[in-house]
């Protein structure tokens, strides 16, 4: 039998063709537009002309911002990856599972604005958290808007969390209890069932959901710009505070901020395909 | 009479955006460009100043074809008595010229400036924008890229009752207003103080700065772009100038690059006596104030004083809130309305603008429990009746009469002084102390 996947057929090439023009138009017209006006091609006052200032003008703040952007994403991730992974794995294996499913993804729904601005009510120097402890502003750690992202990872590990314990969960219910059922018969005891079965079942997943994170994380503004300190500033707040820039100029450097946050975020998603294709669940 | 080519605004340093002759069909290139993903090879043109004021009719004929019209007033929304203003008395008043006058609230002016910006880049002349309340580098920044609308406002009604020679009223931050946008309001820059902490308060800037430094932890300034504290740096600039008339108000590199390093040196120095070490800022003015609010500062600065009067009873701010005057005088300037060049109720947003500067408008909103903010109207030119209506206003108890706080007001800075200040305080002062 001749396999069906590869036949070619006109019928489901325009059947996917609105979908594929759709995404192409997005992506061509958007990151395209982007891209021009990062290279003075699309100017707002004056002629275009190729010139890659607004990169060399950015310079070593374009730095400082990827920097702060990777710190927040990767830290948050991990976390996010941590305590979703255990929150699965727990949720799968007790038998109120419905009742736990339903508090873990409790968060899933609160927008992030929302999130950020319940996290700055908890943990500013004159927060909740402050205010019960009986701690004076003067003596609380600066974890709003202070020298590092603490609130900003804090909120975000929150959020992704319920969002990789979600996806992986519902992994994980498919097929671990048979699988958790015949290692058992095998004498396979807790650890091993562990090792062996649980965490490679969940690898993909857990890498799936991860890299679904740290891309929107690495992109989005809010969070940052409500509970981080105002330098330095990572990439979609400074792409930001130039785009509103009354200085028409710094408008290519928006677009330079812009172009380079969406290449790492490129780049970040095809290193997770790549790994996820050597897994061997994913097989 | 046309109007004269706006101007490019250059900074040395950067690059030069020479003038270009018209592209016609520019926008169409670029279209095609973009879907065939070709855009390397083109690259789209900047839709040129191609608004050309025609011939206002006469008044009676834009009141008519007012009638009907939606017009979308776009403003800092941060201002709950700003806002309650709009939509309880002026929104009335226009309803009655047949106008819906419909407030959108914005987190920073500069919002609406880049959304007709979008609007002109794609060819748009039904924007979403009627109505900008602006000034300054906002309103400069649009002008130069023909966002505006103009030639109309110094053919409204109540012009009349405003002082022509009016400097703060002529010329927004150095930029010549020639009838681009019709005046509102003016306000001037207020420190203001608890005076239960501080006893003996500073009278001057440079007072003030060593107050600080006395009293560790006690002050800060919001983080230019953010409006208060670029006027903040602004007004230390004179003062470590030794006064406004030693600061060139037109831009020049040279002036710049003498004047500035001494700012950044004193506000290096002031750092470490800041709120937090001077690590961080406040985002905005709001932040500020918040922090006045909860007793983390005992002083907070503002360009708006007039909202301090409900502040107080409100119980936001402290019964012994005090305004700060300084002998040198503070930075003072005025607010517009201005119609972009999208914006197709144009003739209702001329009505609404009209109808702004109403003397009965006028005097609603100068009142503290309104609004409080200081009249546009030359009092002199007023008729008997709305001229006694003025000086019946009631005072407010914590900020001291428009007089008495624009004594020695010293004026504004052109508008390309302030992008170029906020940026050099970032790279000289937050990147230095950190």
């Amino acid at each position: 039998m001749t396999p069906r996947t590869h036949t070619w057929s006109w019928r489901g090439t325009v059947a996917v063709a609105p979908a594929v023009l759709a995404v192409l138009f997005v992506i061509c017209a958007g990151l395209g537009g982007t891209l021009l006006q990062s290279v003075g091609l699309m100017p707002l006052v004056g002629a275009p002309r190729l010139s890659f200032a607004g990169y060399l003008h950015a310079g070593d703040e374009l730095l400082t911002a990827t920097g702060l952007s990777l710190l927040i994403a990767s830290a948050s991730t991990l976390v996010a990856a941590l305590v979703g992974l255990t929150s699965a794995l727990v949720l799968v294996g007790s038998r109120s599972g419905k009742v736990l499913s339903g508090l873990v993804t409790a968060s899933i729904p609160v927008p992030h604005l929302v999130g950020a601005a319940s996290v700055g009510l908890l943990l500013a120097d004159t927060g909740l958290v402050a205010r019960w402890l009986g701690v004076p502003a003067q003596a609380w750690p600066s974890l709003v808007a202070g020298r590092w992202p603490t609130a900003v990872i804090f909120e975000y590990a929150w959020k992704e969390s319920a969002f990789v314990a979600l996806v992986v969960s519902v992994t994980l219910a498919m097929r671990l209890p048979d699988y958790h059922e015949t290692a058992a018969v095998l004498g396979a005891g807790p650890w091993a069932r562990l090792r062996h079965v649980s965490l490679p079942l969940a690898a993909p997943s857990l890498l799936a959901a991860s890299a679904v994170a740290f891309v929107y994380t690495l992109g989005s503004y809010e969070v940052a710009w409500l509970l981080g300190a105002v330098y330095p500033e990572p990439l979609p707040v400074m792409s930001y505070r130039l785009f509103t820039s009354t200085d028409l100029t710094a408008r290519p450097e928006a677009m330079a901020v812009a172009v380079t946050t969406a290449a790492l975020s490129g780049a970040a998603a095809l290193a997770a395909l790549a790994l996820l294709r050597r897994l061997a669940a994913w097989r | 009479m046309p109007r004269p080519r706006p101007r490019h605004r250059l900074r040395a340093g950067r690059r030069d955006w020479s003038t270009l002759p018209r592209l016609r069909g520019g926008r169409s290139r670029c279209a095609a460009a973009l879907a065939v993903g070709a855009f390397l090879a083109s690259g789209c043109a900047a839709p040129t100043s191609d608004f050309s004021d025609e011939t206002l009719g006469s008044w009676a004929s834009i009141r008519a074809e007012a009638r009907g019209q939606t017009v979308s007033l776009w403003m800092w929304g941060g201002d709950p008595q700003g806002n309650a203003y709009v939509d309880d008395v002026l929104a009335p008043a226009a309803r009655q010229a047949g106008v819906s006058l419909r407030r959108v609230p914005i987190a920073d002016t500069k919002e609406a400036l880049n959304r007709v910006l979008a609007e002109r880049q794609a060819g748009r002349s039904d924007g979403a924008v009627d109505l900008v309340w602006v000034n300054g580098d906002n309103f400069a920044t649009g002008l130069q890229t023909g966002a505006w609308r103009c030639g109309w406002s110094s053919a409204l009604p109540n012009m009349r009752f405003t002082d022509p020679a009016d400097p703060l009223l002529t010329e927004d931050f150095g930029t010549k207003v020639d009838g681009c946008e019709s005046p509102w309001h003016k306000a001037q820059f207020t420190l203001v103080y608890d005076s239960a902490k501080i006893t003996e308060p500073p009278t001057t800037m440079a007072a003030v700065l060593e107050w600080a430094e006395a009293n560790p932890g006690r002050f800060t300034y919001p983080a230019p772009p953010d409006f208060t504290g670029s006027v903040f740096v602004r007004q230390l600039l004179y003062s470590v100038s030794g006064g406004h008339h030693n600061v060139p108000a037109d831009f020049d590199q040279d002036a710049f690059d003498t004047l500035t390093p001494v700012l950044w040196e004193r506000l290096r120095a002031l750092a470490p006596s800041l709120w937090r070490g001077g690590k961080t800022h406040p985002r905005d003015s709001v932040a500020l104030d918040k922090l006045f609010a909860e007793g983390q500062v005992d002083m907070t600065m503002t360009y708006g004083p007039a909202t301090l009067t409900e502040l107080v009873p409100q119980g936001t701010f402290p019964p012994t809130t005090r305004v700060l005057t300084l002998e040198e005088g503070t930075v003072g300037n005025a607010s517009f309305l201005a119609i972009p060049s999208t914006s197709a109720d144009h003739a209702g947003a001329m009505v609404v603008a009209n109808l702004a500067l109403a003397p009965r408008q006028q005097r609603i909103k100068a009142d503290p429990r309104v609004w409080g903010q200081f009249t546009v109207l030359d009092e002199t030119r007023l008729p008997p009746r709305q001229r006694s209506a003025f000086a019946d206003l009631p005072h407010s108890p914590v900020v001291p009469p428009y007089a008495d706080l624009a004594r020695n007001a010293n004026p504004e800075l052109s508008s390309e002084w302030v992008p170029a200040l906020d940026e050099g305080w970032r790279r000289n002062v937050l990147a230095q102390v950190q």
